[in-house]
């Protein structure tokens, strides 16, 4: 019979292996963040695939024009992607990233301009409508009760009609000042911006929204129960998102040294591809940022490694999209080994 | 029978109100909208969006969703006319060409989604890559000789031709209508479907061939988005680059403004094509009105939404 | 105030004298129509161990989430210390000093158990942010003070055993030290050790003043640590007790009087042929290369499996029926081999075998869908013609299974979910009959249906073995098994310990089996 004890012994082990469910601190590391590492590793490899190749190809290795062109363009989608990130981890999707950007692009090409303050202030400006534009989504999915993937579809033909109404046509112009800020086409220093969005990142994880986003995303009702606020969480959620969309779209427009109403919609597709691969979890409440940003600089890599290797550029979202399942797929059997070793 | 129930119902008689009242404003609008050439002319192409939606709703009513639908719908567009030339003797071939180039990509999606445990989200998105790559190159981004080829006028007929004074695609369309409702309604397959929507896990375990069900209803909804890539062609004589790309949202819209749950499980067909038939006489209203783009899409997005929000709540605990 | 001291229930159930910690003053509450609470009052005071039973659908739990800030009540008082209160939600309870654990647990899967230990309460450094390194020594700590050393806090929610998922989700709550603690089924997935260990904390708290209030549908743990039980009917009290005897405290529950408690068991079958063996089966836990295990089952016995939790039940149950099939087994029907790669292949290609699964609301029923559907789902083949559902042929058969099984439902199209959980349990046991299955894999069929429910199962059980079905059956109740059964088969870790049958079969012996700490192979066998 049991002892009238207060212990509780390892249930059904036998005595000498008192720690029988335990697992050596880096395997929990490990298996808790497979995701991020394999995200950071695929973008491992296919930099080293892509120094080779150029190497092969340029008889000289990769240099800072290379580098920087890279991420100047990895830029508006390595932020859309992070937003696109927080929606994710509370078991949503955002199908207006596209209109957001959009919009916000095709505000930067036209009001841009003049003095460093103006600059600033039509920036803080245009983040705020950024914000705006995810708070209504936010609205929606939390006051509503909508599903998100219906609401932001529904959002993005609103984003995109103002877009549209804004800019009618591809046109303005951004100072050249400006894109030197943010994407300086002579140093690769927008790394400074995704250092930034990183140390957001690692912040927002150790803080109280954090806790309640991964919390939403894991078990909704069960959040609620422990005292979080679900509809709270996911409206701010949502309006950090649709800064972080804004942000994008400045950073195209800077790059573009112009705007187009439309070149933003590919955004919707390429950040919820940039979020997989970087391993966060389509269900919620497990993923990275950092994972999401590490997917976007793979999708740019990928794009190079498919120039380089004379691939017709018609054929190129044929072997993006191949490369997705693969990733996906060697993804899960990674993370399914990686449970297994116990 | 599912549909029976009366909140379903209800549903889908708020998607067939909304049509019918949209048909209404229009003709207070511009006298003659609800006049019979109009509304078969709207209905027409509002019959393309409920083909797609047919493929869509069956996905989506496990749960699922289909992103490859705008490329497997183009490259059925490109196939039906390449590999007909135009003529009536291909028609036949190429036709089941078509038809199955459509099923096998949703085949592939419904394979990698059960047996690789890939996402549906991210399949089918990817699909649509792989689509449209092979799609491109293979036909040199639309510059192969045969890519100006016209639909074979058998297709032409099949879309364009009258019959009862009504357009023949139509008469296809409601035959779709009523063969989709009663698969969904009446048949081993169609409670199959409900079971998985419902709770995959527990339909698994009552016997239910969840994998073969899934997969089947992949490759329904690929067949019915080359479908609608055939009958596009048969209506506009021609293939072109891009043309699949407002079939994606538009029936997911459609699907969802008629009363089918995006989380699966529950709702009809009968209220997509519900849905199908109020989006185009939205659209058609506000062309009528002169509305310029930029002023559709806001429009559009906040109709949808406001049906939304009418009936489309989740329900609490 | 300690063990066995109650108090003698002299203030009238309705009554809540100033002494009470948090009392219920004529509440009301229903959902869409249904009442669940007619003007229900129960109090309880601080340093006492207040049982609550009834049958499922008696009004408990709903009683437990409006004391615990998860409903408001529709009508009626809630009093904390004599003074009226309307919680916010369960957060605002909390900070009153109230915790809860409620039934559906609220761990959250993907996060450690450190993190869920510590939700809200996390170490921080500065700017509020959450030292994240710091979360599992610190989680270590606390549970290590509770006596909770097996379970390791870098875990992930997921990757734990259900019971220990549960004592987790109480730490949770007691390390926040409540006044007043409100425990739904608390030992619903707990084994007897377990259930000391939380029986042991329990009077800890009692001890230090602590109201708790618990529902339980064992009344073995009810009567060893309650105080006074106030037993629920209809959604009100009907009385308020320290002292009860089971068939007593049934009546009232039930509302009549039940007889035996069990049913007579059919006569042990003839040793014939078997209807079911396995052979050579490896359940998770056992080594590779480990020799298999097997037993064989006869046609019109109640075989039952016990043992504790985690140590390869529901492996076992779901890989006799092919979800996932074992990796290596043989496994017989009828004395012929059969494959049962998918649980399609078991209820077809004449096996007739049935599961009824765990978990009947995730793993059992459509609850959206109507009781018919639910019913035919695993027959449908045999219902249609190519492909088509004769609707006829189905509706009856429908009809004649709701009558002979007295499923009450207002008819067969009500969705299956709006039924009470006895009633959703016999609708999946009318699936099999349907199904004409002659092997019934039963798996905690009772686990949380209320005692008059429980009842009829049993006697189902014993009709449908009566009829010459072979029955397995595994409960988490050994009292169950032993009387239930004909012969016991206890597993421990992935293998068999120990084959019982009368005379050595009883709740004891089931007990010392699963817990006995080297297992000598079949030694103890009778």
């Amino acid at each position: 019979m049991p002892r009238e004890s207060p212990d509780l012994a390892p249930a059904g082990a036998p005595d000498d292996e008192p720690a029988g469910t335990r697992r050596p601190r880096a395997a929990h590391i490990i298996g808790q963040n497979i995701g991020l590492i394999l995200a950071l590793s695929i973008l491992l490899v296919s930099v080293v695939v892509f120094t080779g190749l150029f190497a092969f190809e340029q008889r000289r290795l990769p240099g800072n024009f290379e580098i920087t062109s890279s991420v100047n363009n990895t830029m508006p989608l390595a932020l859309a992607a992070s937003g696109q990130t927080l929606v994710v981890l509370t078991r949503g999707i955002d199908l207006s990233v596209g209109g957001v950007i959009d919009l916000t692009n095709a505000l930067a090409a036209i009001f841009l301009a003049g003095s460093v303050l103006h600059m600033i202030v039509v920036s803080a400006l245009i983040l705020l409508v950024g914000a705006a534009a995810g708070l209504l989504n936010g609205l929606l999915v939390g006051l509503g009760r909508l599903q998100p993937i219906v609401v932001t579809l529904a959002t993005l033909s609103i984003f995109q009609g103002l877009a549209i109404r804004v800019l009618p046509q591809p046109g303005g112009s951004v100072p050249t000042g400006y894109t030197a800020v943010l994407v300086n086409p002579n140093a690769p220093s927008a790394l400074l911006f995704v250092g930034l969005a990183v140390l957001g990142w690692m912040a927002l994880r150790r803080s109280r929204l954090g806790v309640a986003i991964f919390a939403i995303g894991n078990d909704e009702q069960a959040a609620i129960t422990l005292g979080i606020r679900a509809q709270r969480t996911k409206i701010i959620a949502y309006t950090l998102s649709g800064v972080l969309y804004a942000a994008g779209g400045l950073f195209l427009a800077a790059s573009a040294t112009s705007g187009d109403a439309t070149t933003g919609d590919v955004y919707t597709l390429t950040s919820i591809v940039a979020v997989v691969l970087g391993g966060v979890s389509l269900f919620g409440g497990r993923g990275s940022a950092i994972g999401a940003i590490g997917g976007a600089f793979i999708t740019t890599m990928i794009v190079n490694i498919l120039f380089f290797a004379h691939i017709d550029p018609l054929y190129q979202s044929f072997y993006e999209g191949l490369f997705l399942v693969i990733a996906v797929v060697l993804g899960a059997a990674v993370g399914r080994l990686a449970r297994r070793a116990r | 029978m599912n549909a029976v129930l009366s909140p379903a119902a209800l549903r889908i008689l708020a998607a067939y109100g909304a049509a019918v009242l949209l048909f209404v404003l229009g003709a207070l609008i511009h006298p003659g909208f609800a006049s019979f050439p109009s509304v078969s002319a709207i209905l027409l192409i509002a019959s393309f969006v409920g083909l797609v939606a047919a493929g869509q709703c069956f996905v989506i009513l496990i749960g699922g969703i289909d992103l490859s639908v705008p490329w497997v719908l183009n490259a059925a567009a490109i196939l039906i006319a390449t590999s007909s030339l135009g003529e009536n003797s291909r028609a036949l071939y190429a036709l089941a060409l078509t038809l199955g180039m459509g099923a096998l990509a949703g085949l592939a999606n419904g394979a990698a989604i059960v047996w690789l445990g890939v996402p549906a989200v991210v399949m089918t998105l990817a699909m649509n890559g792989i689509v449209e790559g092979l799609a491109l190159g293979l036909s040199g981004g639309m510059t192969c000789a045969a890519c100006a080829s016209y639909a074979p006028p058998l297709v032409r007929a099949a879309v364009h031709g009258v019959f009862l004074g009504v357009p023949a695609a139509l008469w296809l369309w409601l035959a779709v209508i009523l063969l989709v409702s009663f698969v969904l309604s009446f048949t081993r397959f169609g409670r199959a479907t409900y079971a998985i929507g419902n709770n995959s896990r527990a339909a698994f375990l009552a016997g239910v061939n969840v994998s073969l069900t899934t997969i089947s209803l992949y490759a329904l909804s690929g067949l019915f988005a080359a479908l609608a890539g055939i009958l596009l062609v048969g209506f506009g004589g021609q293939a072109s680059l891009g043309m699949g790309a407002p079939y994606l949202f538009q029936s997911i819209a459609a699907v969802v403004i008629g009363g089918v749950s995006i989380l699966g499980g529950r709702g009809h067909y009968l209220g997509a094509a519900a849905g199908a038939v109020s989006l185009t006489a939205l659209v058609s209203v506000l062309l009528a009105l002169n509305m310029p783009e930029y002023g559709r899409s806001i429009i559009y997005g906040v109709v949808i939404l406001a049906l939304l929000l009418l009936y489309g709540r989740e329900q609490r605990e | 105030m300690s063990a066995g001291s109650a108090a003698v229930g002299d203030n009238p159930p309705a009554a809540s004298g100033p002494a009470a910690a948090i009392a219920a003053q004529r509440v009301g509450k229903s959902f869409g129509g249904v009442e669940a609470l007619r003007a229900a009052s129960f109090a309880a005071r601080p340093g006492e161990v207040h049982a609550l039973v009834g049958e499922n659908g008696a009004g408990k739990s709903t009683l437990i989430k409006i004391m615990g800030g998860r409903l408001a009540p529709d009508s009626g008082t809630l009093l904390l210390d004599g003074r009226s209160v309307r919680f916010a939600g369960p957060a605002e309870a909390a900070r009153r000093g109230i915790g809860t654990v409620f039934q559906e647990l609220t761990l959250l899967p993907w996060m450690s158990v450190a993190e869920n230990l510590l939700i809200g309460r996390e170490p921080r450094a500065a700017l509020g942010l959450i030292r994240r390194a710091a979360l599992a020594p610190e989680a270590e700590a606390v549970l290590a003070g509770l006596g909770i050393t097996h379970i390791d806090p870098r875990a992930l929610a997921a990757e734990i055993s259900l019971a220990e998922r549960q004592i987790i989700e109480i730490a949770r709550v007691i390390l926040r030290v409540p006044r007043i603690l409100l425990l739904d089924e608390p030992s619903s997935s707990l084994v007897e050790r377990e259930v000391t260990w939380l029986f042991a904390r329990i009077r800890e708290l009692r001890a230090a003043g602590t109201a708790i209030v618990f529902t339980s549908h064992r009344w073995n743990e009810i009567t060893s640590i309650a105080d006074r039980i106030t037993i629920f009917r209809n959604g009100a009290e009907v009385g308020t007790f320290s002292g009860i005897d089971e068939a007593e405290a049934i009546t009232l529950m039930t509302g009549r009087r039940v007889e035996a408690r069990y049913p007579a068991l059919p006569a042990a079958p003839a040793a014939e042929r078997p209807a079911f063996e396995l052979a050579g089966a490896t359940l998770g836990a056992t080594q590779d290369g480990a020799p298999g295990f097997g037993f064989s089952l006869a046609w019109g016995e109640i075989l039952g499996v016990g043992g504790l939790a985690g140590q390869g039940h529901r492996e076992l149950f779901l890989g006799l029926f092919g979800a996932p099939p074992f990796r290596r087994s043989a496994i017989r029907v009828d004395g012929r081999p059969v494959r049962i790669a998918r649980p399609a292949d078991a209820i077809h290609a004449g096996l007739g075998i049935a599961l009824v699964p765990e978990d009947r609301k995730s793993e059992g029923l459509l609850l959206p869908l109507p009781v018919r559907d639910n019913l035919t789902l695993p027959i449908l083949s045999r219902l249609s013609i190519g492909g088509v559902i004769r609707g006829g042929a189905e509706r009856r058969m429908t009809r004649e299974i709701i009558t002979s099984l007295g499923i009450r439902t207002p008819s067969a199209a009500q969705p299956v979910g709006a039924l009470s959980g006895g009633n959703q349990q016999k609708v999946l046991v009318g699936r099999w009959l349907l199904a004409e299955s002659r092997i019934l894999l039963l798996y905690d069929v009772t686990r949380g249906v209320d005692i008059a429910t429980k009842h009829e199962l049993y006697e189902l059980m014993a009709r449908l073995a009566g009829e010459g079905r072979a029955i397995l059956f595994y409960s988490s109740d050994t009292e169950e098994l032993a009387r239930l059964c004909h012969r016991v088969l206890v597993l421990r870790q992935g293998r068999i310990a120990a084959s019982l049958a009368p005379p050595a079969l009883d709740a004891e012996a089931i007990v010392a089996a699963a817990m006995r700490e080297a297992p000598p192979p079949a030694a103890h066998a009778a």
